[in-house]
C-alpha cells in the first residue's frame, strides 16, 4: 500500500515543537519501537543482504538441499546482460514505467484541477473513482483479459466507431500497450489523489488577488499552480515510478508476461527464474537489477522528503 | 479555486463528472454484469451488454465447490492475520516515533520509509528460501509475516503524525495519576488517534485479502491458497466459461467495495495521510 509522507507536511509542522522526555522516557520509546524495527530487519534487511549475497551464487533446485551452491562471482549479471530476452524485458519495464508515469500523471492532475472544484458531486465521485485502486491487481488483470480478447468489450466498442481493432493479447506489438491501459486506470485515480491534496494547500486568496489582477486560466496555471506544485509533482512522480516499475499482479495473471516475452517486465521475469525454473540465484539477480533502478530514484525521493522535513 | 460557480457551470462540471464515473465504473460493471450470465450469452458469438437472460448459476458453481470456499476461508485468514500482526507491532512503534525524540530516530524513520519502497521481487526468492529451511512454508501465517513486513512501516508513516496531534498534556494527565506507560499508551494515545488506528485496520486488512505474489509462493499446495493466488487454478478449470471466472473475480472484489463504501472517509485519509486538515 502507497502513502506520500511528502505530504504530511502541514502536520509535521505543527508538531515541530519537541517534546521534552527524561532519560526515563527514552527508554520506553525503545520499547515501542524496537519490535517493528527488528521485525524489519529480520523480514526485509535480511533478505535483502542475502538476495544480494544469492545474486553471487548459482544456487538452484538442485544444489538447495545439498548446499553445493558456490560463489560464481558476477557471472549472473553476465549472462543476464548477454541475453537478449533480458534486455528485452529491462526495455519492457521502462517503456511501460514511462507509459503509465506520462497517462497516469497527466490525466490524473486534469482530474485533481477539475475536482478540486467545488460543485455537487465533486466529492462522492472523486471517491467512487478510487475503487479501481483498491481492488486487487489480480482481478484487474483477470478484467484486463477479458475486455482484451480479440472478440471482447475493447474490440467490439472500436468496431462501433468503424475501427478494427488489434488481436491485442495476442500480438507482441499490441499487449504491452494493453497492459499499460489497464495499469492507468488504476494509476489515475491514485495520481489525482496524491495532486489534488497538493493543490489543497495552495491558498484561494493567492488565486483571488491574481483574478484581480487580471491574470487568465492559463497564467493562473503555469505561473500560480505549476511552481508551488514543483515539489508535490515531482513527489507524485517518484513515488509513481517506484509503484509503477515493480509491477508484476497485472502482468502475471493478464498476460503471463506474453507473447513472447512483449509484457514480462523485471518482476514477472525474476519470478519465473525462481519459481518456474528454480534458478534462485538468477531470480535475485534479475530482483537486484529491478533493486538498482529503484534505488536511484528511491534516493531522490529521500532527498526530497529529508529536504521537506527540515 | 473558484469557491463561487455560476449555476450553469456547475451543472456542466456535474454531467462531466457524472461521465468520467461512468468510464471508470464501467470495467467493474462488465465484471458483475459477466458473472450473472448464462453460460449460452458468456461465450456466444453476439456480445451483450447485460444479461438477456439472467442467472445465479456461475455464483453457485462457484460456491458449491469446497476449494473455492477453502480459498476463500484463507483469504480472510490471510488478511486477518495481516492485520493483527500489523497493529500489534505498528502501532506501537507509530507511537513511539511520534511521541518521543530518541537517538537513532532518523535511522529508525529511515529504514521504515525505505521498507516501504521495496519490491516484493527484492525479497521474494530469499524469503521463499528462508521459510523453506524453517520449515514454515505452506503455513497460514507464513505470507502475512511477509505482507505485514511492508503495512507495518505503512502504518508508522501514517499514524505517526495523528499521534503527534493529540496535545501533550494529555498522556501527562494520565502520567500524574499514575498510570505506567502501557497503560497511557492503551488507554489514553490509542483512543485518541481512533481515526488512524481504523484507517490502519481497512488498508492491512485489504493487503492481505489483495496479496497475490507471496500468497501462491509460499502456500504450495492450492488448499493453502487464498483466493487470488488460486485464480490460475480456476481459470484452467472453468476454461472459457468467463460468466464463472467474473463471478469468482466479483466475490473477491465484494468486500473491497464493501469496505469501500463504510470506511471511505478512513481509506482517503489514509492515502494522502493527513495532507487535508480536517
Amino acid at each position: 500500500m502507497l502513502t506520500a509522507p511528502f505530504f504530511r507536511k502541514g502536520l509535521d509542522i505543527m508538531q515541530k515543537r519537541m517534546i521534552s522526555v527524561s532519560a526515563q522516557r527514552r527508554k520506553e520509546a525503545y520499547f515501542f519501537i524496537l519490535p517493528a524495527f527488528v521485525y524489519i530487519l529480520l523480514v526485509m534487511g535480511y533478505p535483502m543482504v542475502y538476495n544480494a549475497v544469492l545474486s553471487l551464487k548459482n544456487m538452484n533446485v538442485k544444489n538447495l538441499k545439498s548446499g553445493a551452491s558456490v560463489f560464481i562471482g558476477f557471472q549472473n549479471y553476465a549472462e543476464l546482460f548477454g541475453n537478449e530476452t533480458f534486455l528485452l524485458v529491462l526495455k519492457n519495464t521502462f517503456v511501460f514505467t514511462i507509459a503509465c508515469l506520462i497517462f497516469q500523471f497527466t490525466i490524473g492532475f486534469a482530474f485533481a484541477l477539475f475536482f478540486k472544484q467545488n460543485f455537487p458531486l465533486s466529492g462522492i465521485i472523486r471517491g467512487m473513482i478510487l475503487i479501481s485502486y483498491m481492488m486487487p491487481m489480480a482481478v484487474t488483470g483477470l478484467l484486463g483479459k477479458n475486455i482484451f480478447m480479440n472478440d471482447g468489450l475493447v474490440n467490439n466498442l472500436l468496431k462501433r466507431i468503424g475501427i478494427i481493432g488489434p488481436e491485442w493479447l495476442t500480438n507482441t506489438t499490441s499487449s504491452l500497450p494493453a497492459v499499460i491501459i489497464m495499469n492507468c486506470w488504476v494509476g489515475i485515480p491514485f495520481n489525482m489523489l496524491l495532486l489534488i491534496s497538493g493543490l489543497t494547500s495552495i491558498s484561494n486568496d493567492v488565486y483571488e488577488s491574481a483574478m484581480i489582477d487580471g491574470a487568465n486560466w492559463g497564467q493562473r496555471f503555469f505561473l500560480i499552480t505549476l511552481p508551488l506544485m514543483k515539489s508535490a509533482i515531482f513527489a507524485v512522480l517518484m513515488l509513481g515510478f517506484i509503484y509503477t516499475f515493480r509491477a508484476f499482479d497485472l502482468m502475471y495473471i493478464m498476460t503471463k508476461g506474453g507473447p513472447l516475452n512483449s509484457t514480462d517486465v523485471l518482476g514477472t521475469y525474476s519470478y519465473m527464474f525462481s519459481f518456474t525454473q528454480f534458478q534462485f540465484s538468477k531470480g535475485a539477480a534479475t530482483a537486484m537489477v529491478l533493486f538498482a533502478c529503484l534505488f536511484v530514484v528511491g534516493m531522490f525521493y529521500l532527498h526530497l522528503l529529508g529536504k521537506e522535513e527540515e | 479555486m473558484d469557491t463561487l460557480m455560476s449555476r450553469k457551470k456547475r451543472i456542466l462540471c456535474s454531467v462531466i463528472a457524472v461521465l468520467i464515473a461512468f468510464l471508470f465504473l464501467f470495467p467493474i460493471y462488465w465484471l458483475v454484469q459477466l458473472s450473472f450470465k448464462p453460460d449460452m450469452e458468456a461465450f456466444g458469438r453476439v456480445l451483450t451488454y447485460y444479461p438477456h437472460t439472467f442467472t445465479f448459476a456461475p455464483w453457485m458453481e462457484n460456491l458449491d465447490d469446497p476449494v473455492f470456499m477453502t480459498s476463500l476461508r484463507n483469504s480472510f485468514i490471510n488478511a486477518f492475520l495481516t492485520m493483527s500482526i500489523t497493529l500489534v507491532l505498528g502501532v506501537p512503534a507509530a507511537y513511539g516515533m511520534g511521541r518521543y525524540k530518541v537517538r537513532g530516530s532518523r535511522l529508525f524513520l529511515l529504514t521504515f520509509l525505505i521498507s516501504q519502497m521495496l519490491p516484493a521481487s527484492l525479497t521474494l526468492t530469499p524469503l521463499y528460501l528462508i521459510f523453506n529451511g524453517v520449515g514454515l512454508l505452506g503455513k497460514h501465517v507464513t505470507s502475512p509475516i511477509a505482507i505485514a513486513a511492508s503495512a507495518i512501516p505503512f502504518a508508522i508513516v501514517t499514524l505517526r503524525p495523528f499521534f503527534r496531534s493529540v496535545p501533550v498534556t494529555l498522556d501527562e494527565a494520565a502520567r500524574l495519576d499514575g498510570c505506567g506507560p502501557l497503560r497511557a499508551f492503551f488507554s489514553v494515545m490509542v483512543p485518541a488517534v481512533k481515526t488512524g488506528i481504523i484507517t490502519i485496520v481497512v488498508i492491512s486488512f485489504l493487503n492481505g485479502w489483495n496479496d497475490l505474489v507471496y500468497s501462491m509462493t509460499f502456500n504450495v499446495g492450492a488448499d493453502m491458497r487464498p483466493l487470488t493466488a488460486n485464480i490460475y487454478k480456476f481459470q484452467s478449470a472453468y476454461g472459457t466459461k468467463w460468466n464463472c471466472i467474473m463471478a469468482y473475480g466479483t466475490i473477491l472484489v465484494l468486500p473491497v467495495v464493501i469496505l469501500f463504501i463504510f470506511m471511505q472517509k478512513y481509506i482517503v485519509g489514509g492515502l494522502t495521510a493527513g495532507a487535508v486538515k480536517e
